[in-house]
């Protein structure tokens, strides 16, 4: 597992926020789609969906019904409004009908996985990344030096979170997590990289 | 060593002397023979365990440094202790009482004739859901730990729901339910129009002399100004709708001039003209330059604010133009100008006279000044780094105390903006106008924590603003 690829990726998300891209792709790998999904889950990208070379067909799209359908409803729902809300005992059914389709090649080596940026007063959300462990040389924190770090303070020689909003993600046993949030489950890991 | 073994043989009779452990003494001696680096940080002053041999202390507490009134081995005065203050002010039973009363007071649960009031308004769902709201807070904690909000998404009123201010709330509509009795108009005949005529006429000349018309004699303008409200007023009853249509309900007749009826918005209500009021202030003082007055102006601010900005020159060289006529000097000035508590501004002027261009940058420097996000009003949210042609400035935000440690013009804009704690770098070039440049756009352009937490769609909490009713410090 070399770090590489996640270096390319942090420079490609750089690049892609400046360039003000709305959806954007990266190789895909164990490491890159937990890492991403931290970082949906702190906001700093919108989705996170495993697709082919052509990017995945918006959810919103694929949901769209007829107009015809859509009149229907709305006269349905104007007579029931506790229409809206999915039965108790048909739960599993419209969960599994609400998954959208997404086709995922057959073959690993085409496979991509598809990044949603965020952008907020005309500014990307997510403008900086970069690698804090190296590929030459990895940095792992006790949760000790994280709480440390994420008061702003240099600990193992990994800077401390001062600029406004920064994260930083790192692998642990319990998956990859946030630097807080290793500090609050009293975890280290190994330091991915820093955003913000 | 020798001094030590003297004093305290020298007042063997104090109790706690008697008292003393055996253990005190033994590392009393061990810790004084010790040179001084190798002893343990805590017991580094050999005065701490000593004037507990001459204080009478109870023989299970431990030595406590803060008795100046006893003996100490220092040949210096101790430093006085700091003196402790509780961050919170601690409430007596009695005050607990009257805080009791005054949120009572303050507060007042609804009597009938307001709960009757409700009901009016509200479903008695809407009702129960009010007063579950009121009873989760305490009034006592709204008193004691209530305070204005000062975040920057406050909104620019207080909500009072009792008035409403026409700029920011929907003006109150009234539908045709409103109406009670028949809805139906018709035309009306020239006498009932003549007669709505003189009726809504003299309604308004009753409006605009509420005192009454004015009797006897009139001077002439008394006279000019009584005729043009007199035809002000027959103009408006004329287009008035009663004069034009008439029912057999007076209510519906009335509906028709009042402007909750109306489907148009009215209008938002006329502020004093800034223009105006800024064209006659100038105009009663003396002659000023034109280029002040125009600024004055575009900023719209009184004359006290505008002398009240501070600016500064900071950069002064001379350019010249290489034309084929020749060299034309002249000077350039960068300088900036701030307000001293969150307003910051740079410009540039150049010209061939070095007054005329030192003017250009002061005012231009005022006409740019951008409100500068300061955390605690003294420093700035995180570490901010900003890079322009080969210069590259990072500033750091501090602690409070920390003071501006920071080269001389970063010094100068965080002087003029009212940043108080702050370090700076500026690792690549120093090129001064680009220093101050790249300085100005890292501390106008800070994100608010506020701002980034929307952007992520995460909530934000200040639990400074939370804890021990808000009041740290």
């Amino acid at each position: 597992m070399s770090l590489v690829n996640l270096a390319h990726v942090c420079s490609h998300l750089q690049n892609a926020s400046k360039a003000r891209l709305g959806l954007t792709s990266i190789p895909v790998s164990k490491l890159h789609v937990n890492l991403l999904i931290a970082l949906q889950r702190e906001g700093f990208v919108s989705s996170v969906t495993l697709g082919g070379t052509t990017p995945p067909k918006p959810f919103f799209l694929q949901s769209v019904s007829a107009p015809e359908d859509t009149d229907a409803l709305a006269q349905r729902l104007q007579s029931e409004p506790w229409a809206a809300y999915p039965r108790p005992e048909s739960a599993k059914s419209t969960q599994t009908a609400q998954i959208p389709e997404v086709s995922v090649p057959e073959n690993p080596a085409r496979r991509r996985l598809w990044l949603g940026l965020k952008y907020w007063n005309n500014e990307p959300v997510l403008r900086h990344m970069q690698l804090v462990s190296k590929p030459t040389r990895r940095i792992w924190l006790t949760s000790e030096d994280l709480g440390k770090i994420s008061r702003t303070r240099q600990s193992s020689f990994v800077r401390g979170l001062t600029h406004p909003g920064e994260c930083m993600f790192l692998t642990t046993d319990r998956g990859v997590l946030e630097a807080r949030e290793c500090v609050e489950r009293r975890v280290g890991g190994m330091a991915l990289c820093r955003t913000w | 060593m020798q001094g030590l073994v003297m004093l305290i043989f020298l007042e063997p009779r104090t109790s706690a002397f008697r008292l003393m452990h055996r253990t005190t003494l033994d590392s009393l001696l061990a810790h004084s023979q010790l040179p001084r680096s190798c002893r343990p940080r805590r017991t580094m002053s050999v005065c701490r365990p000593a004037r507990c041999l001459f204080a009478r202390c109870p023989t299970g507490s431990l030595p406590k440094a803060s008795h100046p009134s006893h003996r100490s081995f220092h040949t210096t005065t101790p430093r006085a202790a700091r003196k402790r203050r509780p961050h919170y002010a601690s409430i007596k039973a009695d005050d607990l009482q009257l805080l009791n009363q005054a949120a009572e007071k303050r507060f007042p649960t609804y009597d009938t004739s307001e709960t009757a009031l409700l009901e009016k308004k509200y479903t008695p769902a809407q009702i129960a859901a009010i007063k579950a709201a009121e009873s989760a807070i305490d009034t006592k904690d709204v008193i004691t730990q209530g305070q204005m909000r000062t975040d920057p998404w406050l909104l620019p009123y207080y909500d009072d729901l009792a008035e409403t201010n026409p700029t920011t709330d929907f003006a109150e509509k009234l539908g045709p339910e409103a109406i009670p009795g028949k809805k139906t108009f018709r035309e009306a005949n020239d006498v009932e129009r003549d007669e709505a005529i003189a009726r809504i006429a003299s309604e308004n000349m009753a409006k605009l002399y509420p005192d009454g018309v004015p009797e006897g004699e009139l001077t002439r303008k008394q006279q000019a100004q009584y005729n043009q409200a007199l035809e002000a007023a027959l103009t408006q009853a004329a287009l008035d709708p009663r004069a034009t249509f008439t029912s057999s309900n007076p209510a519906a007749v009335a509906a028709l001039a009042d402007p909750r009826h109306s489907i148009v918005q009215p209008d938002l209500p006329r502020l004093e003209n800034r223009m105006a009021r800024q064209t006659r202030r100038s105009s009663e003082d003396e002659e000023e330059d034109p280029r002040q007055k125009r600024l004055s102006l575009y900023m719209g601010w009184t004359k006290r604010q505008m002398r009240d900005i501070r600016t500064k020159t900071l950069v002064v060289h001379g350019v010249t133009n290489q034309t084929r006529m020749g060299k034309i000097r002249s000077m350039y000035y960068l300088t900036v100008a701030g307000n001293g508590d969150g307003l910051l501004g740079i410009g540039e002027g150049k010209s061939v006279e070095p007054e005329e261009g030192r003017k250009q940058s002061v005012f231009a420097a005022i006409r740019s000044m951008r409100p500068i996000p300061r955390y605690e009003n003294r420093t700035t949210f995180g570490d901010l780094e900003k890079k322009i042609g080969a210069t590259k400035v990072q500033l750091f935000s501090r602690p409070p105390g920390f003071g501006l440690r920071v080269q001389h013009l970063i010094f100068e804009l965080c002087r003029a903006a009212g940043i108080q704690d702050l370090a700076a770098k500026t690792p690549r070039s120093r090129n001064k106008m680009n220093v101050i440049k790249a300085t100005w756009e890292a501390l106008a352009g800070q994100k608010l924590p506020d701002e980034i937490a929307r952007a992520r769609g995460k909530k934000l909490v200040d639990v400074r603003k939370v804890y021990y009713g808000g009041s740290v410090h």
